[in-house]
This record gives C-alpha cells, structure tokens and sequence, in this order.
C-alpha cells in the first residue's frame, strides 16, 4: 500500500470523484424534471409538449444516470449487491430503490401516455425525492462541512435540480409558446433566489465547518462559477430580457439557461471537493457537527 | 452477551505487538518502510489494511517527555455509523455483538468510509497487484469455500473483525493475545466494564487521573462502544473525539428541508402551470 494515502488528521476521505459529481447533477436535474413534467397541465397544448418534452428527457437520463453510480464499485456487477435489501435507515439504499423505481416510470410515460398521465403524481414526488435525497446521503456522514449542511444541502439540490430542469426545458422547443417560456422562466428564478438564501444561510450557519467549501479555491470557485455565473448572470438576464428587443430574448434566454445548467454542475462538483478538503486538516473530526 | 476489548492504556508499552499479531493473522500487506518522524509512530493511521494502530502522543512536562501510548482499533460502536450506512447489508452485528463486514457482500460503494465518526473503516483498493497480500481475510470461510474472502478486484472495505474466525474457534483475537502487558484485555463487555471500573479507582487512589472512554454512552447516538479505552488524559490527546456524533442521525432533518424545498417549489410551480393565467384552472 501507498504511504501517500494515509491521511493526517482523524477521518477518511470520501472515495468519490467526477462521476458521482455528475450522477448528482444529472441525478437532480431528472429529479427536476420528472417534477415539472407532473406540474405542466395536460389540457392545454402548449403544456402538453412541455410534459412529454420533459417526460423523454428525465428517460434519457434514466437511461445515462446509473452506469455513472455503477461506474464508481470498481466490478460494475456488483451493483446488483444493493438490490439485497431496502435499508431505510440507508439514504444510499433508500435511493437506489427511488431510481430503480423512478427509470421505470420515466419508460413507462414515455412509451404510454395515458399511463404517464396517471402516474404523473408518483413521477413528480419521486423526482423531487431524488433531486434532494443526495444532499441527505452527503449531511449523513462524519465528513464536517457536508453534516454542518444538514438542513441545507437538501433543499439546496431540490432548487438546483427543478433550476437546471427548468434550463432544459427553455432549451427545447417545448418553451416556443411564450405562456409556457413565461412560467419556467418564473420558476427559475424563484428557485434561484431560493438556491442563494439557502447558500448564504448555509455559510452563516456552518462556521468553520463551512470553511472548505466557502474560502480557498473552493470559495473562490463557489462565488464565481456556482453564484456569480450559474445563478446572478441568468437572473440578470431574465430581467434585462423584459427590456431588449424581441429578437433578442431567445439568444438571451438560450445563453442564461446554459450558464444555469454549468451552475448547477460546479455546486456537486465543488461539494464534493469540499468534503475532501474537509477532512485534510490534522483537527478534522475531533469535534464534529450534531 | 457481546463481546469486545478494553484497552488500559496506563499498561500499554508501545510494543506494536498487537499490529503485528493482527497483520500476520489476518495477513494483510505491510505498510511500507516509510520513516513518519512522528515520535515512534510509522503506522499513522487505521486504514483498511491496518486495523489496530499504537498511539504515540508527546507530552512535555517539567523539561521531560511523557507518552501517551494506546493502542487504536475499530470501535464496533453500539449503533455504528457504518453499519447504519451500508446499502448491501454487507456490514452487520455478529453472533458476538461485533460490527462485521462481509467481504463477499461490499460493493465498494464507499459510504461506510465517510459513515464512521473514528474514521477507521476504508476502501481496501484493488489488492491484485500487491504480491505480499493474501487473498483471505477469514480463515473459517477460505477453508469452507475454498475462495478468497477479500475480492481480489475492485475494492472492498476493510476493518478490524475482532478475530470472527477466532472466536467461532473459542480462541481470543490475535492482538489481545499478542499484548505482552494485558493492556488490550478480551470478553464479555459487562464484565471488562466491571473490571475496568475497580481499575479506574484502583489508579484514582494512587493519585492518577483515569477516565475511562466508551464505557458508557459516549453521546450523540452512539451508545457504548465494543472497544473502549482507560485514558490518563483528554481523549483528544489519544486522537479520540471528545463527544463522536453518529451521522445517520441527522437524515431526519435533512428529509424535512427537501420536504419543505419541494414543497414550496411545487405549491409555486402549480400557480404558475395551472393557476388563474389562462382562466381555466385554480383561483
């Protein structure tokens, strides 16, 4: 065994790197997405295309979300060792099983579309499961800045997840009809607003256990990519939208809805690599979060 | 009836034995020849292939050193954070009480490793390709099965098993009977607490500061622990946490956020779909 991997202070480091950052991510934006095609009404057509537009996307990432979780056990097969036992004591098995259960509703709404209308509460409750059930997994663990985060975390990736959904959506020709553009646009930028209080009352809150995802690189990187970029820039230009010409809105709108969707990227990514930091220092875990 | 060690670190001689003892009988690979410079501690740290660690602590006092030995090992807590946390059911509690981790189960999954509020279980990374690891770590199940235990691929975690196979053949884990001083002491846990409550007054008496850690519950969801320690000073000196707080606890509150999250997202999301605007549905 390398002597490089032992670690200085009391806790270990978390095993996990780009491609649980990106099954959070994509995670939470299918989540999102399973949520908005529940809320988007069936009678009025625009809605409609909004519903199935949203209903093949969250298949699509059914379809590319666990080969990224199974990607990580080093023997893929062994994937099928969670599929033992349910363990709601176990947010991870609790949410393999809400997966499982999710990619089969997400084939059958898209297969069926009467099925899909009447599933539509199950698929919207359990995407917005899924959006915030990895911030409890992450606030469950020894790991400080992740468990300061407990009441945080989770609602924060509920917002990211129905934020970027809400992106992909404007992204698609489903928010041609300008109501249906209108009300995702609106969504978003509550989501946002609620994504940036949760943010400054997690630092608030955290203390010093928030140190390695709110200074440093990470902090640096936070404010910039995840805030500045992924959130103010897109809610500037929502706004600066209601006063350009209209000609101009769709490339305004295609361009917010891109930087959403890197934001909500850089917060998993920088989560994660804040968890690892977090454990770094030589005091690390000798007093620990309740 | 479980079973457990208590460690009296006022008889701990820095010896190692107990390292020793236990890698060879579960035959796991050695830590390399590095020199730390940390006193006379090389080992540093539990790791998935290291399972019991001697503790050394400098202490300065009046121009001269003392030190605080003690040897470290898995807790095999009463609720145990990476047992709560395992998907797989690959961690359980043993016919003795012991947190145990079957290595055919583990997926690697690695949520047991941020689970544990010690930092002691971890990701045993793929063993293929070191020459001086064994390919088991339970005798009983190689014999019976014939295969490997530890997965030769892929990772899986590993920590102390308090001898599993040792004690299904009534003998006492490899470190407790290597100890040349009995300062880790095996059995039944009521009784090493008795014992370790007459050593606590027995020490007070001559004067000595000693504080058992463990014993009882040690706060924040824990319980006791299957391993627990007679220390002379703060637990942090013997890099133990002062107050360990179990991680599963805090699910609850983290699934009332994302309740509340998604319900106002919802409650905001149905306004504005199926609200008043096209002056069919809602208000």
């Amino acid at each position: 065994m390398s002597d490089s991997t032992k670690p200085k202070g009391l806790l270990k480091a978390p095993h996990w790197g780009a491609n649980v950052a990106a099954y959070l991510f994509l995670g939470g934006m299918m989540g999102g997405l399973g949520l908005l095609a529940a809320l988007a009404r069936p009678d009025v057509p625009a809605q409609r295309r909004l519903r199935r537009a949203t209903r093949r996307a969250t298949f699509a990432l059914a379809v590319v979300n666990p080969p990224l979780l199974i990607s990580h056990l080093g023997r893929p097969e062994r994937f099928l060792n969670m599929l033992r036992i349910l363990k709601l004591r176990s947010p991870m098995s609790v949410g393999v099983w809400s997966l499982v259960a999710y990619g089969n509703l997400a084939a059958l709404s898209v297969l069926s579309e009467a099925a899909g209308d009447a599933l539509a509460p199950a698929q919207g409750a359990l995407g917005a499961f899924i959006s915030g059930y990895t911030g409890v997994l992450l606030s469950a663990t020894a790991v400080p800045v992740w468990g300061a985060g407990k009441r945080h975390l989770p609602a924060l990736f509920v917002c990211s997840g129905i934020t970027t959904a809400c992106a992909l959506a404007l992204l698609s020709s489903a928010a041609d009809d300008d109501r249906v553009a209108h009300s995702l646009e609106w969504l978003e930028t509550i989501a946002a607003l609620g994504e940036l209080a949760l943010l400054h009352d997690y630092r608030r809150s955290a203390g010093r256990y928030g140190d390695p995802l709110f200074t440093g690189r990470c902090g640096r990187l936070l404010a910039t990519s995840t805030v500045g970029a992924g959130l103010i820039a897109p809610l500037a230009m929502r706004a600066l939208a209601t006063v350009t010409p209209r000609r101009l809105r769709r490339p305004l709108r295609t361009l917010s809805s891109l930087l959403t969707l890197a934001g909500g990227a850089t917060l998993r990514a920088l989560v994660i690599e804040a968890g690892k930091r977090s454990v770094e220092d030589a005091s690390a875990g000798m007093v620990q979060p309740t | 009836m479980p079973t457990g060690f208590f460690t009296d670190t006022t008889l701990c001689i820095g010896c190692k034995a107990c390292e020793v003892a236990c890698k060879q009988w579960n035959e796991l690979p050695a830590d390399g020849f590095a020199f730390s410079g940390a006193s006379y501690d090389n080992t540093l740290a539990l790791s998935g292939t290291t399972w019991r660690h001697v503790v050394f602590s400098e202490e300065a006092r009046d121009g001269s050193v003392r030190w605080l030995m003690s040897s470290d090992v898995c807790k095999h807590c009463e609720h145990a954070g990476c047992l709560e946390a395992c998907p797989t059911g690959a961690i359980i509690r043993n016919e003795f009480g012991n947190v145990f981790v079957q290595p055919d189960v583990c997926n690697g999954c690695g949520y047991c490793v941020v689970s544990c509020p010690f930092g002691v279980v971890d990701l045993i990374e793929d063993l293929a390709h070191v020459p001086e690891a064994s390919t088991a770590t339970l005798h009983d199940d190689r014999l019976e099965r014939g295969e490997s235990a530890l997965q030769g691929r892929g990772g899986v975690a590993g920590k102390c098993t308090l001898c599993y196979d040792r004690q299904r053949s009534g003998m006492i884990p490899a470190c407790a009977k290597a100890c040349p001083t009995e300062s880790i002491r095996f059995g039944d846990l009521d009784e090493l607490r008795a014992q370790a409550r007459r050593r606590v007054d027995a020490l007070r008496e001559r004067g000595i500061e000693a504080r058992l850690y463990g014993a009882d519950d040690v706060g924040d969801g824990i319980g006791r622990l299957g391993a627990f320690f007679l220390l002379t000073a703060e637990p942090e000196r013997y890099g133990l946490p002062e107050r360990p707080v179990l991680p599963s606890r805090r699910q609850r509150e983290g699934y009332a956020a994302a309740l509340l999250a998604a319900a106002a997202i919802a409650a905001t999301g149905w306004l504005l779909f199926r609200g008043r605007r096209d002056g069919r549905g809602g208000a």
